[in-house]
């Protein structure tokens, strides 16, 4: 450790902001059509929740056959297991100590560890109930590719019928855990730019502040409204859409074209 | 939390209070005290008559004066450390309602400006305590032979004049210099923790004051040849990137350096620093 320390510093410093805030943006870019993927519900000529299950079943789609997914995960796991472990060994070694000296720089050194404490625990649970389908967790329902936004909406909703207490407690725990990463990633970013050596004036810091802060307001309010947009999603309508998507994209040339075609059409008149 | 705690937090309230204080008045000294290294501290409450002007240093001469305590038992004087009186040797720093500052700067109308008023004295917290207010800040000073603070000019021969400087480039280093070494900055840092052990003292966070003064002397005519030694202890265990960006430093200073920017200049010169020794580095 303490003969690579700069390099592991740095590397700690590096990896929260490409891969792991890269994917973050990415990842709430995705998940944040279910609110405004229906822009374009016009040109399709269909409703505008319609439209965002269907946008967001298409970039869950569009990212599941991205070539070398696999290596992309692989190294996103990594990046997020050596921030965490490299994150939590850093935060031990301070003292915070807000009680008496009420800074607002004080106070956001100790949210980045808290939020960073909070951020793995939320990381763990999200992908242990919705990607592994760990079901003896408390609230967890499997979520899958081909139902995307269906299972999401079971999943924070705590069932396909109606919203559930287990739901509003999930609903929260999202609401707080994306909230926390998100402030831990746009102060990471203030931070970095200091420890890096790229800030160095303190009217740069604040500038540079600034587009941090704008940075993590617009986050936040595609993180906030991913999650109120799950939360009071129908089921049976993005079921609906999601399996009219899956008829719309069998193969054509699997020998029963016209089948499918008219099957297709039932189900638009249904 | 009594209320004459709660205040002499910003500046403002320190004018506003000073304007109210009430003349001929006893405010009441806490004072966390300890007989010696390793031996348990406890608190003892003093009452002090205000005299005009008063201060926490001219208070604590009027406790060794008189060592009764507010429950009448006799004790033994209030022992602390001062040197220049008037805020230029940083000796005297220690912990007041909380906070770390200069205790001969502290004025009590500011603090304490009511009748009945309380003051809370407790010794720096990052250092060990030699007894009651007076700490050994060894520790710091060895932080500064850390990064080498000092002008290499001692040789067999004469290395002549140093090179020119300007006016801006002056006024940027008279800034960093005026660094008295106190400890504040250190006291006030969530990163910067108490190490007893000497032998962990080169590998645990060296704080912002060694920072600053290494990006003084990086910035010196002749300094700057030791630049290099400089940015390799700084990025080593305990250097600059152990910094957490809570930014106290800068706040509690009371020669108001712009320990944070120096922070960040020593940050990009250990970056720089580390990207050439990759690229043509010899080890």
């Amino acid at each position: 450790m303490q003969k690579h320390h700069f390099l592991l510093r740095r590397l700690h410093s590096l990896t929260g902001i490409v891969p792991v805030g890269v994917f973050l943006i990415m990842h709430l870019t995705t998940n944040s059509t279910i609110a405004w993927g229906g822009l374009n519900s016009r040109a399709h000529g269909d409703g505008w929740i319609d439209r965002s299950i269907a946008t967001f079943q298409h970039e869950v789609e569009f990212i599941n056959n991205m070539p070398l997914l696999l290596l992309i995960e692989i190294t996103l796991w990594a990046s997020i297991g050596f921030h965490s472990i490299l994150g939590v060994v850093y935060a031990m070694s301070g003292r915070p100590n807000n009680a008496d000296y009420k800074y607002g720089g004080n106070a956001r050194y100790t949210l980045q560890r808290l939020t960073g404490y909070f951020g793995i625990f939320f990381i763990f649970y999200h992908v242990a109930t919705l990607r592994w389908g760990w079901d003896w967790l408390p609230g967890a329902a499997k979520w899958s590719h081909e139902h995307a936004a269906s299972t999401l909406a079971h999943a924070l909703q705590g069932s396909t019928e109606q919203f559930t207490t287990t739901g509003l407690f999930v609903s929260i725990f999202y609401f707080i855990g994306v909230s926390a990463l998100v402030f831990h990633f746009a102060n990471g970013l203030w931070t970095a730019a200091i420890t890096w050596g790229l800030t160095i004036s303190r009217k740069a810091q604040q500038r540079w502040g600034f587009a941090c802060a704008g940075l993590g307001a617009v986050l936040m309010i595609m993180a906030w409204v991913s999650v109120v947009g799950f939360a009071t999603l129908d089921y049976e309508q993005a079921r609906g859409v999601e399996e009219a998507m899956k008829l719309d994209s069998l193969p054509i040339d699997s020998g029963s074209h016209t089948e499918t075609a008219a099957v297709e059409q039932t189900d638009i008149d249904g | 939390m009594s209320d004459a705690e709660s205040h002499a937090f910003d500046a403002d309230m320190r004018r506003a209070n000073r304007k109210k204080a009430v003349e001929g008045r006893s405010v009441i000294f806490k004072i966390k005290r300890c007989d010696g290294p390793g031996k348990p501290s406890r608190w003892e409450s003093f009452k002090v008559p205000v005299e005009q002007g008063g201060n926490v240093i001219s208070s604590l001469k009027w406790i060794a004066a008189n060592p009764i305590t507010t429950e009448g038992t006799k004790t033994t004087p209030v022992v602390w450390d001062s040197g220049c009186l008037e805020e230029v040797c940083g000796a005297c720093t220690m912990v007041i309602n909380g906070r770390v500052r200069q205790s001969c700067s502290c004025l009590i109308d500011e603090y304490a400006p009511l009748e009945g008023d309380a003051i809370t004295l407790e010794p720096m917290s990052k250092f060990p305590v030699i007894r009651d207010l007076w700490v050994d800040r060894a520790r710091l000073f060895h932080n500064l032979t850390r990064v080498k603070a000092w002008v290499p000019i001692d040789g067999t021969y004469n290395m002549g004049a140093g090179p020119k400087e300007t006016p801006e480039h002056q006024q940027m280093r008279y800034a960093l210099s005026e660094c008295m070494s106190c400890g504040c900055c250190l006291d006030a840092c969530p990163q910067f923790t108490k190490v007893e052990d000497e032998e962990k003292w080169d590998t645990s966070f060296i704080g912002a004051h060694a920072i600053s003064q290494a990006r003084l002397f990086n910035e010196h005519g002749t300094g700057k040849l030791l630049k290099g030694d400089r940015y390799e202890e700084l990025a080593g265990a305990g250097g600059v990137s152990d910094c957490g960006n809570a930014q106290n430093c800068v706040k509690v200073c009371p020669k108001g350096i712009p320990l944070t920017e120096s922070i960040g200049a020593v940050g990009r010169g250990t970056t720089v620093h580390a990207i050439k020794q990759f690229f043509q580095g010899k080890e």
